[in-house]
């Protein structure tokens, strides 16, 4: 251990301890910043207080909910997890959630796709977890195709890391393919029947990643994730390591069983989610097995997981339901969607869309939201349209068929909400920057309610 | 209402160029010809088809990352008479992003040099960085500047005579320095203003359509429609980026 890292360490610590325990605030980013700013491979050093390994979870949609859940997992089977819970999710918030304590059995890390590359070299994780991959942030982030090379390198930079991958998004079996061919051990989860689920627009990877031959699909599940291949070149799903079987979702809830072929089926319900949930839990699954806890500690882990970070947080406000949840790209929302109208209670929706740096400054992309869907339903009573970009917004669901106010205070929301017949709920589906202030004054509103 | 009349959009590639919600400018020019009572025949073409342009009003070419952009790019060569023909008797082009790069002699990929469309009089070499961002651009062809969002590694140059889309108010425009954006040649128009460019934007939206009418029909009279959102939100991010906003942001 050098001593520059040990003064990095050292510091890192104490404006930690001065932010978290003398000032209660939140410490995911600064002590990390003041650790690096001492020793840039700081991460390196850490890593060895995850005495039985680490996880590195990426991937457009549902990082912070797979990693959250998997490390209450690991904590339910009696392990001491380092994680970075609220979704720092580049170098900086590594290093803060690394810094605390001694020592720890995992590290179980959400990293932002593009900082894999500077967080795997270090930390050198056991697993990496690519959960999916979809068309986020293009002004920031680059085409996908960027966003795959860059997971290749980062793999290839750690070439003890197994990739655990979704085996039904052709996107990451992209990246997998690649990985493998320098040497990467690739294992792959995925859905393994029909759910016979309607398709919703799939505007990418419609084409093989060898060859650029339209793919064929013997089902969808959503976006472009289903059971693929290339009719010319053979390129599809590969074999899957662990698979989802008996799969039911619908009505706000997901349940399934999970088979790896050695250990009998490992039965999985969550009281949230849609289909999506699946592939997020079939990942967290597939570690926490490898990782030694079992399906009852792992039940235990999903029964009392409530992150209250506002995806799916349910709140009770004048009596009335209202539900958050993050929808920050084109499929977030279409998933954003189907989940709304699996619940056939007459309903309001407010969604907010705003555009700073983390969430894109550009707001092209809701025109690949499919909000038609919401103009069709008797359910559906009435669409607000909020957030810095609320005139885009309305101007998009006009062309729906969608008449939508704009209503940028959520006391104007609420305050419109009381015209639903009483116990119908609220849907607020915002953006990333929106997120967390508007999940604070839920949050005030509901103590005041209280 | 029912006059009858009807236009017919070729939407050219949707599967490949489709990279920041383009078909929302097909979504705004069906709406606006049916909001008019004229009847709005889209009709896709696909890889491995042909453009049949007999009978086409409106021609609809979007934006796809390099790859898709060169894939597109080798099977419109092979049409590429056709499209000319189409272009000079007076047809309705929109071609944005990717797809205005396309309409020139040539654009960059890496190094190698990819032969356009020549449709119009312009060429496409890159520079650094790429250009990114918010755009506002004074067009003749429309009541309210043009408002939208750019992102190009390419630099366009337009060939002498040719006449650009507008003056860049805001924004970067075809290569950063000469303050123009896009280019308009006969009923064609070519712009960097990526993906959605017409819902906020509907005096465009209005002349493309008034265009094709005036080429089938004679006439390009329209029915003025209740615009207060589309304006709106033209207005919200113009005032915004042109710094009379009330509330100054960015």
């Amino acid at each position: 251990m050098s001593m520059r890292s040990v003064a990095a360490t050292a510091a890192g610590r104490m404006v930690h301890a001065v932010l978290h325990g003398v000032l209660h605030r939140a410490a995911s980013q600064l002590p990390g910043r003041v650790a690096l700013a001492i020793d840039p491979q700081v991460v390196a050093h850490l890593r060895r207080k995850a005495r039985k390994g680490s996880v590195v979870v990426c991937g457009t949609n549902g990082k912070t909910t797979t990693t959250n859940i998997l490390a209450a997992a690991l904590e339910e089977g009696g392990a001491r997890v380092l994680c970075n819970r609220d979704g720092a999710n580049m170098l900086p918030g590594v290093a803060s959630a690394l810094l605390p304590g001694r020592t720890a059995d995992w590290a179980v890390i959400e990293a932002d796709e593009l900082s894999s590359i500077h967080i795997l070299p270090q930390l050198r994780p056991t697993y990496l977890v690519l959960l999916n991959l979809f068309r986020d942030q293009l002004d920031r982030s680059g085409e996908i195709d960027h966003v795959q090379d860059v997971i290749v390198r980062a793999l290839a930079a750690s070439p003890e890391t197994t990739l655990v991958t979704c085996g039904d998004d052709p996107l990451c079996v992209g990246v997998a393919e690649r990985a493998r061919a320098t040497g990467t051990d690739v294992l792959a989860f995925g859905i393994d029947e029909d759910l016979g689920l309607p398709a919703d627009r799939v505007p990418e990877a419609r084409f093989c990643q060898r060859c650029g031959t339209e793919l064929s699909y013997a089902y969808r599940t959503y976006a472009q994730l289903g059971a693929f291949l290339c009719p010319s070149c053979g390129f599809g799903r590969p074999e899957l390591a662990y698979r989802a079987m008996h799969v039911r979702t619908g009505g706000g809830s997901v349940a399934f069983e999970v088979d790896d072929g050695e250990t009998p089926p490992w039965p999985v319900q969550a009281a949230f989610g849609g289909v999506y949930l699946v592939y997020n839990l079939l990942a967290a699954v597939a570690i926490a097995r490898r990782a030694g806890v079992g399906p009852e500690a792992f039940r235990r882990a999903l029964d009392g997981y409530d992150p209250g970070n506002g995806r799916l947080q349910r709140f009770t406000i004048d009596g009335r339901p209202v539900m958050l949840n993050l929808a920050k790209n084109p499929t977030g929302l279409n998933q954003n969607i189907s989940l709304m109208l699996a619940d056939e209670r007459p309903k309001a929706v407010h969604v907010i869309i705003n555009d700073e740096a983390n969430d894109g400054r550009d707001v092209s992309w809701l025109w690949d939201v499919d909000f038609e869907r919401l103009a069709d339903r008797q359910d559906v009573l009435f669409v607000m349209a909020g957030g810095h970009r609320a005139n885009d917004l309305q101007v998009r669901l006009k062309y729906a068929g969608i008449s939508a106010p704009v209503v940028l205070e959520m006391d104007e929301a609420l305050g419109r909400a009381q015209a639903l017949p009483s116990g119908s709920p609220l849907y607020v589906l915002t953006n990333y920057s929106a997120l967390w202030p508007i999940k604070a004054e839920l949050e005030g509103k509901e103590r005041h309610d209280g | 209402m029912a006059s009858g009349r009807s236009l017919r959009v070729l939407h050219l590639y949707p599967e490949l160029l489709n990279l920041y919600g383009d078909s929302g400018n097909i979504l705004v020019l069906r709406k606006r010809m049916e909001w008019r009572g004229l009847a709005c025949d889209v009709r896709e073409v696909h890889m491995g088809e042909r453009a049949t342009l007999a009978g086409t009003d409106l021609v609809f070419i979007g934006g796809g990352s390099d790859r898709e952009q060169r894939i597109v790019c080798d099977e419109l060569l092979a049409q590429r008479r056709e499209l000319a023909s189409f272009v000079e008797d007076g047809g309705v082009l929109l071609a944005v992003c990717g797809g205005y790069q396309l309409l020139g002699h040539s654009y960059l990929m890496g190094e190698e040099k990819v032969r356009g469309l020549s449709l119009v009089d312009l060429y496409t070499d890159r520079g650094s960085p790429r250009l990114i961002g918010n755009v506002v651009v004074e067009s003749r062809i429309a009541p309210q500047p043009i408002v939208g969002y750019e992102n190009h590694g390419g630099r366009t140059h337009l060939g002498k005579g040719v006449e650009s889309l507008g003056r860049v108010l805001r924004g970067h425009g075809n290569d950063g320095l000469s303050g123009e954006e896009g280019c308009l040649y006969r009923n064609v128009v070519g712009t960097y203003v990526h993906g959605p460019l017409l819902p906020k934007n509907p005096g465009v939206a209005d002349w493309l359509i008034a265009r094709a009418l005036e080429r089938r029909y004679g006439t390009g009279e329209l029915e003025p429609l209740d615009d207060a959102d589309e304006l709106a939100a033209n207005e919200t991010m113009r005032a915004r980026l042109l710094g009379t906003s009330r509330f100054g942001r960015h």
